[in-house]
C-alpha cells in the first residue's frame, strides 16, 4: 500500500464546497508532516472544470471520478465508484469533509473495506511514526486522540471549521488530471433521488408584523383558532399564541409568543383569551397598543392592556370582523 | 396522548472507562472530588514511582453549569469546610456571618418570640451563603485539581451486569416530543466505572433505582421530606440585618402539618426567605408554594417586605427521615453520599456541612480503594464505619428520633423533642418508627372538616407585589429546557389520574408541585371531563411529585442534560 493520502473533494452542481477546500488545507499539512504523498479525487459528471480547479492546488494528481450515474448523488453510486478508485490506487488514507453527503455514504465505503471511520475530527497529530486523529465527545468537553489499527486503507472525515480554506497552497504548475471513468451497473444503484428539497423559508417573522392577534387557552378548541386567523386577515396581521396553544399543536412553535417563544412590539397587539401570565407578558409588553378580550375580570392581561374588552371572545369577535370588513368597504 | 422518556432501543452506546464517577455535581460530590483530589496529589508526591491519575475521576452534574440547580436557604456549619479546604473563608462566596437569631411561633394575628433561642438553633460561628454561587466555586477548585466535570449531562441509567453496578448512562442528546430521534441526535455514554459514587441530592433518581434494585430501604424507616419553596427578596434597608436569622413556626401550618420557616439576611439587603412544608400533611389540597405567599401574608412578615422586591424563586425537597432512615451507604461499586443518602440533621435544619462531611469520607474512601485496587462492598464499606467513627454519626444519632417525634402533630412533637433532648437522643423509644409521607395524605372526604386551611390549599393568586401566583414565581426561577423532547415525569399510568386520583385526592400534583408542572384540562371525551397534562419545561427539579404522589405512579427521571431552573443567588 504507496503512502498516499487521496482526498475525496465534494462538489455540488459544478460548485466545491468551502469545508472541500478546508480539508484539502488539513491534508496538505498532513502531507507535509508525514512525508505521504497527497492526491485528490472528485466524484460527479462533467466534472472537468472543478477538478481543473483543484490541479491548480499543491496535489500530485487529481481523478476525475466520472459516470452520467454519478451526476445526481445517490450512496450507492458513490460508494461503487469510489471503491473502484481506492482499490486500485490503494492509498493509505482517505480524508473527506464532514459533510450530510459524506456522512451519508462514507460509513458504507469504509465499511466495504473492512476498515473504520473516524468521523469528525477536528485535528491531526503525527507522533513517533503514528497518525493521531483528534476527536470531541461528550458535546465539545473532551478531546480524545484516535489512532487506526490495520493496514488501511484508513478512512476520515474532518469538522467545519478544523482547517482554514484561505490556506490551501497552490501548486508550482498544475497536477496532471487524469479522468477516470466508473463502472456502474444500473442495479448497483437502489435509490433513485428526488427533486432536491429546500426549505422553503420560515414562514412567518412575527417580529416584523405591524397588527398580530393571539389566541390563548380562552380560545377552547382548536377549530375555533380560524375565527382569530380571521380576524387577523382581516387587520392584515399575523396569527400568534401563547405557550399552551404551540404546545397542543394547535399553531407551530415558530407562532409563540412569550419567554419561550418570540419577543414582539407591533403597532396593534390583540389578546384574545389570554390570561396575561408573565411568561407570555414578557415577549410582548413593548406592543404600542394592546387590546384584550377575557372573561375574566381578574386576568393579568388587563393591566397591561390600553383597552380592556371584559367579555365572551365568541361573542365579541364575530361582529368586530364583521364591522372591519365593512369598514374596509 | 404523553410520550413518557425512556431508552432508546438498538442505541449503541459509546463506552468509556472510568475510575471514579460522581453524580452530581452539589456540595457533596464536589466536596468528594476534591478531597480525592487532594489525597492522590499527596500519595504523587510522596510516592512519584506508584503515583496514581486522577484523568479518569468525572463528576457528571445535570445544570448547564455548576450551581444552577443547586438551592437551600442556606447556613453553612463550618466545621467541615475547615477541614476541607482551611483557608476557605478568604476565597469562597460569603454573604454574612450570623450575627444574631431570634425563632417566633406564629398565630393568624400574633407573634411570639422565643425567650431564649433552642440550642439546636443557636447560629453564632455559623455562615449565611448563597448555595448556588457556592457550589460554583467549589466547581472551580475541581476543576483546578485536573478532575473533569461534566456538566450538562445527567446520570440517566444505572449500568448493572451480573448484579453488579458496573457504571453510569449519560442522558442521549436530541430524542423529540414522540420519542424520536432528531437530527442532533447523541447517544449518552456509558462510563464504565471501577466506583460510582451517587451524589445526585434529594430523592435521586438513580439512588431510587439503586434502591428498588438491591432493596436497600429494608429494616430502614422510610425517608420522609420536606419541599422547601424559597424567594430572594431585595429590602428596604434597615429591615432585616446583613447576617440576621429569624425562623418561625407555626402559622399558616396548624398543629397537622409540619414545617416552618426562615429568613436569612445577606449582602446589600437582599434576604432569602423561605418555607419548608413537610411532605407527609393531610390535606391533599395543600399548595407548599400557597403556604410560602399566605405567610408572607402575616403582618409580621408583611411588615419586613412591604417595599421591597422579589427577585427570585425556587424549590427544592430536602430529605428529613435522619439516621434510621438512611440506606446502607456502600456497596459492590459503589457509594451513597449527601441529600442522595439522607445525610441532613432535620433539628438544625442543616445539611450543607453533613453533605460535604459525607463527601470527603467518600473520596478518603475511594482513595484507599484505588489504592488497594478492590472496589467490593468489602472495601467499600469502610465509607460507613468512617461516618460511624466521625462527628456525623454523633450529631446525626442524637437526633434520630426528632422528626418522628412529630408525627403525632406539633403539640406531641415539642413534649418528644423535649424529652429526647434530656435522653441523648432517645426518648422513649431507641428508634422510632416513620411512616412514608405520601402514605399520610387523607382523601378528599376524609380530609373534609379534619383541617379547615384554607391558607394552605387551592392555588395562591398573588397580588403582584406582597404575593405572586405560581407561574409568576416560576418565572423567577430562570427554568428552561429544550421543548421538544419526551416528558421526564413518567407516569406509568394516565389513566388512574384522570378517573380514580380525580375522585379519592383531587389530583394533589396539581398543588404539590411548586413549578405547575401538572395541570387537569378539560377534556370533553374523557368520562370525568378533565384529563391530566403536563408542562415537563416548568419543572425545577424538586423531586415533590416523585415523593408525595399517593399511588406512587409518578417517576421522576432526568431529562435533557443541560435543562431546569436557572438560579443565581439562591
Amino acid at each position: 500500500m504507496a503512502d498516499t493520502i487521496l482526498v475525496v473533494v465534494e462538489q455540488r452542481e459544478g460548485k466545491l464546497s468551502g469545508v472541500s477546500w478546508e480539508t484539502l488545507a488539513g491534508a496538505q499539512d498532513m502531507g507535509k508532516k508525514t512525508g505521504w504523498k497527497l492526491e485528490a479525487a472528485v466524484a460527479g459528471h462533467n466534472i472537468g472544470a472543478i477538478a481543473g480547479e483543484v490541479a491548480a492546488k499543491k496535489v500530485a494528481q487529481v481523478y476525475a471520478v466520472d459516470s452520467e450515474k454519478l451526476a445526481v448523488y445517490t450512496p450507492d453510486g458513490f460508494v461503487t465508484a469510489l471503491k473502484q478508485l481506492i482499490q486500485r490506487i490503494q492509498p493509505k488514507l482517505v480524508l473527506m469533509p464532514h459533510t450530510y453527503q459524506v456522512r451519508d455514504f462514507a460509513p458504507k465505503l469504509a465499511a466495504s473495506f473492512h476498515s473504520a471511520l473516524i468521523s469528525d475530527c477536528v485535528g491531526f497529530k503525527y507522533e513517533a511514526g503514528k497518525l493521531l486523529f483528534t476527536r470531541l465527545m461528550f458535546q465539545g468537553k473532551f478531546a480524545a486522540d484516535v489512532s487506526l489499527a490495520g493496514n488501511g486503507p484508513w478512512f476520515a472525515s474532518l469538522q467545519t471549521g478544523a482547517f482554514r480554506a484561505d490556506q490551501v497552497e497552490a501548486g508550482a504548475s498544475p497536477a496532471p488530471v487524469q479522468k477516470a471513468e466508473a463502472q456502474i451497473a444500473d442495479t448497483d444503484i437502489r435509490t433513485r433521488p428526488e427533486q432536491p428539497f429546500k426549505e422553503a423559508k420560515q414562514a412567518v417573522d412575527l417580529t416584523q408584523a405591524q397588527v398580530i392577534v393571539a389566541v390563548g387557552r380562552g380560545i377552547k378548541e382548536q377549530k375555533h383558532v380560524e375565527m382569530a386567523k380571521q380576524l387577523a386577515d382581516s387587520l392584515g396581521g399575523e396569527i400568534a399564541a401563547s405557550r399552551p396553544i404551540c404546545d397542543s399543536g394547535w399553531l407551530p412553535p415558530e407562532r409563540q409568543v412569550g419567554s419561550s417563544g418570540q419577543t414582539v412590539a407591533p403597532k396593534l397587539y390583540l389578546a384574545l383569551g389570554i390570561s396575561g401570565a408573565i411568561q407570555h407578558t414578557v415577549g410582548m409588553k413593548g406592543s404600542r397598543s394592546i387590546i384584550a378580550i377575557n372573561k375574566d375580570a381578574e386576568a393579568p392581561i388587563f393591566e397591561i392592556a390600553d383597552i380592556a374588552v371584559v367579555g365572551n371572545l365568541f361573542e365579541v369577535v364575530p361582529p368586530l370582523i364583521e364591522e372591519i370588513k365593512k369598514g374596509k368597504a | 396522548m404523553i410520550i413518557f422518556r425512556k431508552p432508546i432501543p438498538g442505541v449503541e452506546h459509546p463506552v468509556m472507562e472510568s475510575d471514579v464517577t460522581i453524580v452530581g455535581g452539589g456540595p457533596a460530590g464536589l466536596a468528594c472530588a476534591l478531597r480525592l483530589a487532594q489525597l492522590i496529589d499527596a500519595h504523587n508526591t510522596a510516592h512519584p514511582n506508584a503515583s496514581l491519575s486522577k484523568e479518569n475521576i468525572y463528576v457528571l452534574e445535570k445544570a448547564r453549569e455548576i450551581g444552577q440547580h443547586s438551592l437551600s436557604g442556606a447556613l453553612l456549619d463550618p466545621r467541615s469546610m475547615n477541614e476541607l479546604l482551611p483557608d476557605w473563608k478568604g476565597e469562597a462566596p460569603i454573604e454574612a456571618e450570623v450575627s444574631r437569631e431570634a425563632v417566633y411561633f406564629l398565630t393568624r394575628k400574633w407573634k411570639f418570640k422565643a425567650p431564649v433561642t433552642p440550642p439546636p438553633l443557636r447560629d453564632h460561628g455559623n455562615y449565611v451563603i448563597s448555595l448556588n454561587q457556592f457550589a460554583k466555586w467549589l466547581g472551580t477548585k475541581v476543576e483546578e485539581t485536573g478532575i473533569t466535570v461534566f456538566a450538562g449531562f445527567a446520570g440517566s441509567e444505572l449500568l448493572v451486569e451480573d448484579g453488579q453496578v458496573v457504571g453510569v448512562r449519560t442522558d442521549d442528546k436530541g430524542v423529540d416530543k414522540l420519542g424520536e430521534k432528531k437530527a442532533n441526535f447523541e447517544p449518552g455514554y456509558d462510563l464504565k466505572s471501577k466506583i460510582l459514587i451517587l451524589a445526585e441530592g434529594s430523592r435521586g433518581s438513580l439512588t431510587k433505582q439503586l434502591m428498588g434494585r438491591f432493596q436497600l430501604d429494608r429494616d430502614r424507616n422510610p425517608m420522609t421530606y420536606g419541599v422547601g419553596a424559597k424567594e430572594l427578596w431585595e429590602l428596604s434597608p434597615g429591615r432585616i440585618a446583613r447576617g440576621e436569622v429569624i425562623y418561625t413556626m407555626g402559622w399558616p401550618l396548624t398543629a397537622k402539618e409540619y414545617g416552618g420557616a426562615w429568613l436569612y439576611g445577606g449582602k446589600d439587603n437582599v434576604v432569602s426567605l423561605g418555607f419548608v412544608t413537610g411532605l407527609d400533611y393531610p390535606d391533599p389540597r395543600t399548595d407548599p408554594q400557597h403556604v410560602l405567599q399566605s405567610f408572607k401574608q402575616h403582618a409580621f412578615i408583611r411588615g419586613l417586605l412591604e417595599g421591597g422586591k422579589m427577585i427570585r424563586y425556587g424549590a427544592k425537597s430536602l430529605p428529613y427521615g435522619g439516621w434510621w432512615a438512611m440506606p446502607p451507604l456502600a456497596g459492590d461499586g459503589w457509594m451513597i453520599i449527601g441529600d442522595a443518602a439522607g445525610f441532613l440533621n432535620s433539628q438544625r435544619l442543616k445539611g450543607l456541612h453533613l453533605a460535604i462531611k459525607s463527601g470527603m469520607l467518600a473520596g478518603e474512601t475511594a482513595f484507599e480503594a484505588l489504592l488497594a485496587g478492590k472496589f467490593s462492598a468489602a472495601q467499600l464499606l469502610q465509607f460507613k464505619s468512617r461516618v460511624d467513627s466521625s462527628w456525623v454519626k454523633e450529631e446525626l444519632y442524637r437526633v434520630r428520633n426528632f422528626h418522628q417525634g412529630f408525627e403525632g402533630g406539633l403539640l406531641e412533637g415539642f413534649l418528644h423533642a423535649g424529652l429526647q433532648q434530656v435522653t441523648g437522643g432517645r426518648g422513649l423509644w431507641e428508634r422510632y418508627p416513620a411512616h412514608a409521607g405520601h402514605k399520610r395524605m387523607r382523601t378528599l372526604i376524609d380530609a373534609r372538616g379534619y383541617t379547615e386551611p384554607e391558607q394552605l390549599t387551592g392555588w395562591a393568586k398573588g397580588d403582584g407585589k406582597l404575593t405572586f401566583d405560581k407561574l409568576t414565581d416560576l418565572y423567577h426561577s430562570g427554568t428552561r429546557h429544550e421543548e421538544d423532547q419526551p416528558a421526564h415525569l413518567v407516569i406509568s399510568d394516565t389513566n388512574l389520574c384522570n378517573t380514580r386520583c380525580r375522585k379519592e385526592y383531587g389530583n394533589p400534583c396539581q398543588f404539590f408541585c411548586p413549578a405547575n408542572v401538572y395541570e387537569m384540562v378539560d377534556a370533553s371525551d374523557v368520562p370525568g371531563g378533565k384529563q391530566i397534562h403536563l408542562n415537563p419545561s416548568n419543572c425545577v427539579h424538586c423531586k415533590t411529585c416523585d415523593i408525595m404522589d399517593p399511588y406512587e405512579i409518578i417517576t421522576w427521571v432526568p431529562p435533557e442534560g443541560g435543562g431546569g431552573p436557572n438560579y443565581d443567588g439562591m
